[in-house]
């Protein structure tokens, strides 16, 4: 596989992981510092599964995200009632205990060495419809009152309450579905490099995803792709710069964050109806 | 007068540590009924509206509505069973327009599920489109139709009072709880907002406790009142009694009075 298509590959599944950021701390404002965990633990759970118990590549990934969707549900229901500054403390414990755990645990996951001998299914194709339908999945939510719900919440909790909002609940179920989004990307992640390893999975890995929703600006989903697509770019582009690259790379962020504070593209989305508009205007121009 | 009662609250204390900000209260509120509830700032007053309305339990006391002592019951719980209120300092969503606003009041009766909306089933859409023309409805009752589609942040108070108001009935209540909704506004804006009540008070049979600290309000619309000062209830009565009683006017102006 050339070196273009791996890489293009890589960011869309790392996208998947950040729309879960999206919707968690750019939609709803709770800063999670354990996404990363999820991701970790779908790439785990599925390696371990094809490789070692020879289950189907499906199987496996749904159970890896099953599972990440449970321990979500268990940490979201324990944590989301306080605080949202807690939250995030309590989200980064569980990180790192997670972390921990994949490197302590040598005889399952091979600890620091990493879980190698995977096989490559996540084909060029699958990573890219994934994306797609994970695209819609975030867009449609925001068309429907959990969209509204999450904007109402995020800027005035009690008043979301008694318009009889159930703020609890709606904030575990957002929290699941961005650790279901993680894991999903974690699984097509290991499938792809053919190796997973706890390093990757820290919580360094968590302020990205925050920082590229930032970036985009937590309002925009499309925003949020082209930030993804740009900071994960960057890195690559800026090679030849060799010492100075994350230098220059956390330049560029604090710039865009001082210059545009509501991300790159605010609350700009990209939208099909004037392109839709432009080609009924010329069927009836054809008639 | 008689009318069932819908909410009665009794005995209600409320502690914040060592200060009692409500001592006390019981006071019951009767179907199709407005009454108020007024008094100097740090009476108590939105103290008990909180309790009321779920935003913290009370220390003591039962709230009893529809049967059920719902004084330990969560603010949605409490919004689901028929209690909606606004706030004293405007509580309205960043970013939203008018009618969006109004929407989430509905958020809690949506008959689609998260999977539903994740996949952009038909219903979903059907739903918000029917909920869009009942939140107009509303929109319609408080003349803010015209701005439907602005953004409520960006209106005039006057107007986002009335938005407030708005999301309020929107959830269908029984009872609606009123906190200050003159606080901050002018003289026409308040004589509007009289009007404005008095005839959603008429037009949906609405129970209604409101607070306030301006007597021409108060005085205009309730048919009884309860006195608070230091968090104790120190009167109650009709309008005419209440203006006339010595203890009231006392903490209100501080003073005895002579017959003049």
């Amino acid at each position: 596989m050339g070196f273009y298509l791996t890489l293009a590959i890589n960011i869309a599944v790392f996208s998947i992981a950040v729309l879960g950021t999206f919707m968690l701390t750019g939609m709803n404002g709770l800063f999670s510092l354990g996404q990363a965990a999820f991701m970790g633990l779908g790439a785990y759970i599925s390696a371990i599964l094809v490789v070692n118990y020879h289950l189907p590549f499906a199987l496996a990934v749904l159970i890896s995200i099953l599972t990440c969707a449970f321990l979500a549900f268990l940490v979201g229901s324990a944590t989301l009632r306080i605080r949202q500054d807690f939250f995030a403390l309590a989200t980064f414990g569980f990180g790192q205990a997670v972390t921990a755990f994949m490197t302590e645990y040598v005889s399952v996951t091979g600890g620091a060495m990493g879980f190698s001998n995977i096989p490559n299914f996540t084909t060029p194709a699958l990573a890219f419809i994934s994306l797609a339908v994970a695209i819609f999945i975030v867009w449609s939510i925001r068309r429907s009152h959990y969209g509204r719900d999450s904007l109402a919440i995020r800027s005035n909790e009690l008043a979301a309450k008694v318009e009889g909002i159930n703020v609890l609940k709606h904030k575990v179920i957002i929290f699941i579905i961005a650790a279901a989004f993680a894991a999903y990307a974690g699984a097509l992640m290991a499938f792809h490099t053919r190796y997973v390893e706890p390093n990757m999975y820290g919580w360094i890995t968590s302020v990205t995803w925050i920082i590229i929703v930032y970036f985009g600006g937590r309002d925009s989903l499309t925003g949020t792709i082209i930030g993804a697509i740009i900071l994960y770019l960057a890195p690559e582009i800026l090679r030849f710069t060799t010492a100075w690259r994350i230098l220059i790379y956390c330049v560029i962020i604090l710039l865009i964050i001082n210059i545009r504070p509501r991300g790159l593209f605010g609350t700009w989305e990209l939208s099909f109806k004037p392109l839709l508009k432009l080609f009924r205007s010329k069927k009836q121009e054809v008639n | 007068m008689d009318r069932p009662v819908v909410l009665s609250i009794n005995n209600l204390t409320k502690m914040f540590g060592g200060l009692c900000a409500v001592n006390d209260f019981s006071g019951s509120l009767k179907e199709n009924q407005i009454i108020g509830i007024i008094g100097p700032n740090g009476a108590g007053k939105t103290t008990i509206l909180n309790t009321v309305s779920g935003v913290y339990p009370p220390t003591q006391g039962q709230i009893i509505f529809k049967g059920t002592d719902i004084s330990k019951f969560q603010p949605h719980k409490i919004n689901h069973m028929g209690i909606a209120r606004t706030f004293q300092n405007i509580r309205l969503f960043q970013d939203m327009t008018v009618l969006e606003t109004i929407m989430t009041a509905y958020s809690w009766r949506s008959p689609y599920s998260i999977f539903e909306s994740m996949f952009s089933f038909p219903r979903v859409a059907r739903y918000e489109k029917e909920i869009k023309e009942k939140s107009m409805h509303f929109l319609e009752k408080v003349n803010l139709v015209e701005c439907a589609e602005v953004n409520a942040q960006s209106l005039p108070y006057g107007m986002q009072r009335r938005v407030e108001i708005a999301r309020a009935l929107a959830s269908e209540p029984l009872v609606l709880l009123l906190d200050e909704p003159g606080a901050g506004l002018n003289q026409t804006e308040v004589h509007d907002l009289v009007e404005l009540i008095k005839g959603l008070h008429k037009e949906l049979g609405l129970s209604i406790i409101l607070i306030d600290h301006r007597m021409d309000v108060i005085m205009n619309l309730c048919e009884w009142i309860y006195v608070q000062d230091f968090g104790k209830c120190i009167a109650q009565g009709t309008p005419e009694e209440i203006q006339k009683n010595p203890i009231v006017i006392k903490a209100y102006l501080g003073e005895e009075i002579n017959n003049a």
